[in-house]
């Protein structure tokens, strides 16, 4: 008997990607589309890799964590274990049955019920007809929708429709589990609830890849973070060192997709929240909230307004931080600097938020520079109160004045 | 060394629990993914593949029939109204207007049997060929061997065939065209059907993929390909010095051969049936290695 070695569930050898990215020329007005069709094909394109000789393995029961910016390769990793699409060069091992918790409810049909779609969307994950048959129950009570079962689900709410297609895919019984932003859909409680779920598998030695902007979660559930930039790995090892790297060259690292005008000056925008003590990922309602706003631009810009909208997964706007509420601009210097939006008491209630960062001339449309989903904001229950959310507030009690 | 392993001996018959995932280990699959290349050896490992996902072709096949009846009035029907209907339009131009011979049999017969093959053949490979690309969300999102789309709407559009034989025993009752033994016949043609159409699904689904002009040209295509087949009129028709030629076509050893069992009460012409079954079982495995090759970077480009 050889010494034990733990098993290796995944394994990754100089895995690349590459991407073919085809330039089209601006169209032709003179010209007949054939004939630009047929220049189409011949017109330059470039190769973008988006994933470059990537190694690594994961042994059974670990739970490793993949961070790292928009456009970073993590998606494309996911991608590439999930067999979604393939490598260009290089080698994946995969040891076991293995499902990908992607995007759930993708795979919802409208028209059917309920119940329909629960066998047409575990299908779709991979489960046997008398796997979903046995589990059920336990997805519609996990998913909360028993009184809805044979209701079509184009009659759910939004809501309903996302724990549904969680509770599907947390009923898989993979050997490996990819997990990606999964905890950005539902309510806090239903959150929670996701959370719980993933510490089960964990719990029963279920392989778990969990990718996310969620850097409070992947503290919380992994036990190894690699830490990607530009495709490549950076940095592997234990997830606190490796978050805690990834915050702090949050700033040197290449901008996310940016937009906006074509030739911004401002070559790169970084949001970071901060508390009191330093960097945080994750909040409490009531509590104070810093936001950071890092910027580099090429030259002064005059008379434009700074603005960091928070959205949800389902892209409902919850508020805005921005310098120019009062209809006033501020010029930004050139160079590198800060922009620092303080709340006292924080208003949103728990759950998760994307902020995208927007820079704009004042009373102009078009932004001279946007950052799409710059920062991840999780808020957990601390003040509690009902409503859309926490308006900071005190109270006091009026002695009762004298009985006439 | 040892103690290590005693241990851990102990620990499993504590907790009884951790006794199944052992089990489950040994029937673990081990799958390497390499960079695609087109090789007709990865068949065979991708049919091992189809075959632990039966269940979903199974609920989508089931799927696709319950969705396009689910809103409409006419439900099943519509399986059956659609040869009915060509049938009733072309017996109106082809026998009372253009007067083509059907023999002794009934022109209605004549053409509803023939319709029946041919409904399913262009359902089928119309469908299937827009399969990939009108599940883009799912094939981007989510991993499963990506032929069960095409296959889906194959074994949908052969229900269809089920239900629309039924009325071919109505007429054929009403017609008093006798049912005689070759009807057994069907079995083997509708099999060679089959393989044809799934090979030809399989070919233009993974090409629509990076050319839709496939999808653009289908109708077109359709048409062309139903007035060069014996669909409407009889094989006997078509002049000798062309039949070299015209026979080429897959689906006219199969179109007469359908027609010959059920209401021609003769055998399909073996000639041409043998014809049908080469092109098929050549066509089915090389376009199932192309559909595999475009599988595998089918989400960079959908």
């Amino acid at each position: 008997m050889a010494a034990k070695r733990k098993e290796v569930d995944l394994r990754f050898e100089q895995v690349s990607k590459r991407y073919v990215v085809r330039h089209e020329r601006t169209a032709d007005e003179t010209s007949h589309p054939l004939l630009q069709k047929l220049r189409a094909l011949r017109s330059r394109s470039e190769d973008f890799w988006a994933v470059r000789d990537v190694s690594f393995a994961v042994e059974r029961g670990e739970v490793l964590g993949i961070i790292g910016h928009n456009g970073a390769g993590k998606s494309t990793i996911l991608k590439l274990l999930s067999s979604i699409t393939a490598p260009t060069q290089g080698q994946i091992t995969i040891n076991g049955r293995l499902s990908a918790l992607i995007e759930v409810g993708s795979g919802f049909h409208p028209e059917l019920s309920g119940r329909e779609n629960i066998f047409l969307n575990g299908a779709i994950l991979g489960m046997r007809r008398d796997e979903i048959a046995a589990k059920l129950d336990s997805i519609v009570d996990f998913a909360g929708v028993r009184q809805f079962l044979d209701t079509p689900v184009k009659r759910f709410s939004s809501g309903m429709y996302v724990r549904l297609g969680f509770a599907i895919a947390a009923h898989l019984d993979p050997d490996i589990l990819l997990l990606d932003e999964v905890l950005a859909v539902g309510d806090a409680a239903f959150q929670e609830k996701c959370l719980r779920r993933i510490a089960e598998l964990r719990a029963s030695g279920k392989t778990i890849v969990f990718i996310s902007h969620d850097l409070a979660a992947v503290e919380r559930i992994c036990g190894r973070v690699i830490l990607m930039s530009k495709g490549e790995i950076v940095m592997s090892g234990d997830p606190a060192a490796v978050i805690r790297e990834y915050q702090s060259h949050a700033n040197e690292s290449s901008p996310a997709p940016t937009s906006g005008k074509t030739n911004s000056p401002i070559t790169s925008t970084t949001l970071t929240f901060q508390d009191g003590s330093g960097l945080r990922t994750a909040f409490r309602t009531g509590s104070p909230l810093v936001a950071h706003l890092d910027y580099q631009s090429d030259v002064r810009l005059d008379d434009v307004v700074c603005e960091i909208l928070l959205y949800t997964a389902d892209r409902a706007g919850k508020c805005e931080l921005s310098t120019g509420t009062l209809g006033q601009s501020i010029s930004i210097p050139a160079g590198r600097g800060a922009i620092v939006f303080s709340c006292e008491e924080l208003g949103l209630h728990p759950g998760l938020y994307y902020a995208d960062v927007a820079i704009r001339g004042r009373d102009e449309y078009e932004a001279i520079h946007v950052h799409h989903q710059a920062a991840m904001l999780r808020v957990d229950p601390g003040k509690v109160s009902r409503g859309e959310f926490y308006q900071p507030h005190s109270w006091r009690l009026e002695p009762p004045g004298p009985l006439g | 060394m040892s103690t290590t392993s005693v241990l851990s001996a102990d620990l499993t018959s504590e907790l009884p629990s951790l006794a199944e995932p052992a089990a489950l280990s040994a029937e673990r699959r081990v799958k390497v993914v390499r960079p695609p290349s087109f090789s007709l050896g990865d068949l065979a490992h991708g049919i091992v593949r189809l075959r632990d996902y039966s269940d979903l072709l199974w609920t989508l096949s089931v799927h696709r029939i319950k969705v396009r009846y689910k809103q409409s009035v006419l439900g099943l029907a519509w399986a059956v109204l659609q040869p009915l209907s060509l049938m009733l339009i072309y017996t109106l131009v082809f026998s009372v207007i253009a007067r083509v011979p059907s023999g002794k049999t009934p022109y209605a017969v004549f053409a509803y049997a023939a319709l029946l093959t041919w409904t399913f053949f262009s359902t089928a490979v119309v469908n299937a060929t827009n399969a990939l690309i009108s599940h883009s969300h799912l094939v981007t999102k989510v991993y499963f061997p990506r032929e069960i789309l095409p296959l889906s709407y194959v074994f949908a559009a052969l229900f269809d065939l089920a239900v629309a034989s039924t009325v071919m025993i109505g007429l054929m009752l009403y017609y008093h065209v006798p049912l005689t033994i070759h009807v057994l016949w069907t079995v083997p043609v509708v099999a060679v059907l089959t393989a044809f159409v799934t090979g030809i699904s399989l070919f233009f689904s993974a090409t629509q993929v990076r050319f839709r002009d496939i999808g653009m040209a289908m109708p077109l295509l359709m048409q062309l390909w139903m007035f060069a087949s014996p669909v409407v009129y009889p094989l006997e028709q078509v002049p000798v010095r062309f039949r070299a030629f015209y026979e080429l076509n897959p689906m006219v050893g199969i179109v007469d051969g359908f027609r010959r069992a059920v209401v021609g009460g003769r055998s399909p012409d073996m000639r041409l049936l043998l014809l049908s079954t080469v092109v098929s079982v050549i066509l089915l495995p090389l376009a199932y290695a192309y559909f595999k090759h475009v599988e595998s970077t089918v989400a960079d480009v959908i």
